[in-house]
C-alpha cells in the first residue's frame, strides 16, 4: 500500500487537474456558472426553512438551523458516492489508452464533492450569523464548533472508503448503483436529519435498556452518529419538541463518535486495498 | 549503441472472454456461468528490445496482438506473465478525442490531456500555445470540443502527444484522419521527434506509411513474433504470404 500511496503521490497534479475539470464541467453550460454551488444550498435552506417554519410549525427554537447541521454533511455523502460509482466507467476511454493511477478516478469525484460541501457550509454559517444577528440574544455557536475539522476529517475517510468499495464494484456489477440509490434513499431516513436523535432515544414505543440498545445501534451507522456529531459539535444545545413535549437534552456520546472514526479509518484501508487489488481488471471488464 | 529505453521479455497475455454478455450483479450470481469464460491468448511469449531513438512499426492482421502489446508498453494492461522495463515517460496518441470533454473548451482538454500524459499543470500551460499552433485551431481554441470537426480533434490530439516531451510515443493507427497537408506535417514532426532521440512505436496497416516512417518492423502473427528486421525484408514476407 505504501508503494500505491507514493506513486499516488507522483500523480498529485492529475488529481488537482481532474477536481478542476470535474468542478468545471458541473455547470459548464449553466448562465450562473459556479453560482450554482452556492445557490444550490440557498434555495434549499430558504425553501426547508420556511416550510418547517410556517407549515409544521415546529416549537423547537431554530429548527431549521439544526436540520441543516446534519442536511449538507448528508449531502456529501450521497452526492459524492453517487458521482463515484460512475467515475471508472465513464472514463474507460481515457484508462484503456493511457496509465495513471486508477483512484484518481474516484478521489476526484470525491474531492470535487467535498468542495461543494465546503461551499455550502460556508453559506450555512452565513445564514448562522444572520439569524444571529436577528436574534442577538441567544447565539446559535458553541465552543465546541473547533470540534468540526475533526468531523470533516472522519466523514472524508468514510466516503473516500466508499468510495473505493463502490467505484470498483460498479465498473464490474452496474446493479451497484441502483443498490446504492435505494440505499442512499433509505439511510436518509434512518440518520437523524428530518428528526433529532433525542427522538430515537425517547421514542414513546421503547422502554427502558430496550432505548438504550437501539439508540447505540442505531449510531453504530457512521454517517448517521456524523449526523448527530455535527448537530451537537457545530450548534447549541437544544431540548427539541415532539408536537407540545419538551425532549431532554441529550449530550455528545465521544465513545460512539470513536467507534465511526475507527470503523472510517477501517473502511478507508480495506477500501484502499480492495480497489488496489481490482483496479489492473478494469480495462478488462468482461 | 545499445541503450535500450524498452525491454520485453517472454510477455504473456491471456483474456477471459465472457460469452454471457455484459457485467452485471447476475453474472456473478450465476456462478456456473463461468465456465463459459473463455481464456483467449493473445500474446503467447513476446521478447524484443526497442534502442533509443528508433521508430518501429508493429504490422500483422487483425487479432495478431498489435493493439494489446501497445496496451502492455502502455502500462494500461498487467502482463500475464514476463516483463515490460521501460525507461522514461511513455506518451499513447490517444484515438480521436478520447480524453476530451466535449463541453470543455480546446485550451481547458489541453491541460487536462497535458497533464494526463504526464506534464505538471503549469508546463502544460506554458505550451499551450504551442499545441495550438501546431494543430491549427488558433480560432476555435476557446470553443467546446464539440464543436470541432473530426479532423480538428484529431490534429489536436496528435498536437497534443507530441508535445509532452515523452521518451516514447505510441500511435495506433490514427494518423490518417487528418488532411494531406495536415500528415504531411505529421511525419515531419515524427521526423524531428526522432531525431530529437525519441523512440516511436506504432501500429499501421498503411505499409505507405510503415515505410515512409519506420526503420525497423516488427511482424506479429498469433501472439508470436514471426518477423523482427529491416522494414523492407520484413514487409516483403509478410506481403509475400497470404
Amino acid at each position: 500500500m505504501v508503494r500505491e500511496l507514493r506513486e499516488l503521490w507522483r500523480f498529485r497534479e492529475l488529481l488537482v487537474a481532474m477536481v478542476d475539470r470535474e468542478l468545471r464541467i458541473r455547470y459548464k453550460n449553466s448562465f450562473f456558472g459556479f453560482f450554482w454551488s452556492l445557490l444550490n444550498p440557498l434555495i434549499t435552506m430558504t425553501v426547508m426553512w420556511a416550510v418547517f417554519k410556517f407549515f409544521l410549525n415546529n416549537k423547537t427554537d431554530s429548527f431549521s438551523a439544526y436540520i441543516f447541521a446534519a442536511y449538507l454533511p448528508y449531502m456529501f455523502f450521497q452526492m459524492a458516492l453517487l458521482d463515484c460509482s460512475q467515475s471508472i466507467i465513464s472514463a474507460l476511454p481515457v484508462i484503456k489508452k493511457v496509465y495513471f493511477p486508477r483512484e484518481i478516478l474516484p478521489l476526484a469525484a470525491v474531492l470535487s464533492n467535498f468542495i461543494h460541501f465546503m461551499l455550502s457550509l460556508g453559506v450555512y454559517f452565513v445564514f448562522l450569523l444572520a439569524v444571529w444577528l436577528r436574534h442577538p440574544q441567544n447565539s446559535p455557536f458553541t465552543i465546541t464548533l473547533v470540534w468540526v475539522p475533526v468531523l470533516i476529517i472522519i466523514q472524508l475517510m468514510l466516503v473516500t472508503g466508499l468510495a473505493f468499495f463502490v467505484s470498483a464494484l460498479n465498473t464490474f456489477y452496474e446493479d451497484v448503483k441502483y443498490m446504492l440509490g435505494v440505499g442512499l434513499y433509505l439511510l436518509f431516513f434512518l440518520s437523524p436529519i428530518m428528526y433529532f436523535s433525542e427522538q430515537v432515544r425517547f421514542s414513546n414505543s421503547l422502554k427502558g435498556a430496550a432505548a438504550d440498545w437501539v439508540y447505540v445501534i442505531y449510531h453504530l451507522n457512521p454517517i448517521a452518529m456524523l449526523c448527530t456529531a455535527y448537530r451537537k459539535l457545530m450548534l447549541a444545545p437544544v431540548k427539541p419538541y415532539v408536537g407540545d413535549h419538551q425532549l431532554p437534552y441529550l449530550p455528545m456520546d465521544w465513545g460512539l463518535l470513536g467507534v465511526t472514526a475507527l470503523v472510517s479509518l477501517t473502511l478507508l484501508v480495506f477500501g484502499y486495498n480492495f480497489f488496489n487489488s481490482m483496479k489492473w481488471k478494469f480495462v478488462e471488464r468482461p | 549503441m545499445s541503450d535500450p529505453v524498452l525491454s520485453i521479455e517472454n510477455l504473456h497475455k491471456e483474456f477471459m472472454l465472457s460469452h454471457s454478455g455484459s457485467a452485471s450483479l447476475k453474472t456473478m450470481l450465476l456462478w456456473w456461468r463461468k465456465r463459459r469464460m473463455e481464456h483467449l491468448q493473445v500474446l503467447r511469449g513476446i521478447s524484443f528490445e526497442i534502442n533509443k531513438g528508433e521508430c518501429v512499426a508493429l504490422v500483422g492482421k487483425n487479432g495478431a496482438g498489435k493493439s494489446s502489446l501497445l496496451s502492455l508498453i502502455a502500462r494500461v494492461y498487467k502482463p500475464t506473465s514476463g516483463t515490460v522495463t521501460v525507461s522514461g515517460r511513455i506518451a499513447p496518441l490517444l484515438e480521436l478525442g478520447a480524453g476530451f470533454h466535449p463541453d470543455l473548451t480546446g485550451a481547458e482538454n489541453i491541460l487536462f490531456n497535458g497533464v494526463i500524459l504526464g506534464l505538471s499543470r503549469a508546463e502544460a500551460k506554458r505550451r499551450t500555445s504551442q499545441i495550438v499552433d501546431f494543430a491549427g485551431i488558433a480560432h476555435h481554441i476557446d470553443a467546446p470540443v464539440r464543436t470541432y470537426s473530426s479532423g480538428m480533434l484529431a490534429r489536436l490530439g496528435f498536437s497534443i502527444a507530441v508535445h509532452v516531451d515523452a521518451d516514447i510515443l505510441i500511435v495506433d493507427e490514427v494518423l490518417a484522419v487528418g488532411d494531406f497537408e495536415f500528415e504531411k506535417k505529421c511525419y515531419e514532426k515524427l521526423d524531428q521527434f526522432q531525431k530529437s532521440g525519441g523512440t516511436t512505436l506504432f501500429v499501421s496497416h498503411d505499409m505507405d506509411a510503415v515505410r515512409k516512417v519506420a526503420d525497423r518492423c516488427i511482424w506479429l502473427k498469433d501472439g508470436l513474433i514471426e518477423m523482427d528486421g529491416a522494414v523492407d525484408t520484413v514487409l516483403q514476407q509478410y506481403l509475400g504470404t497470404p
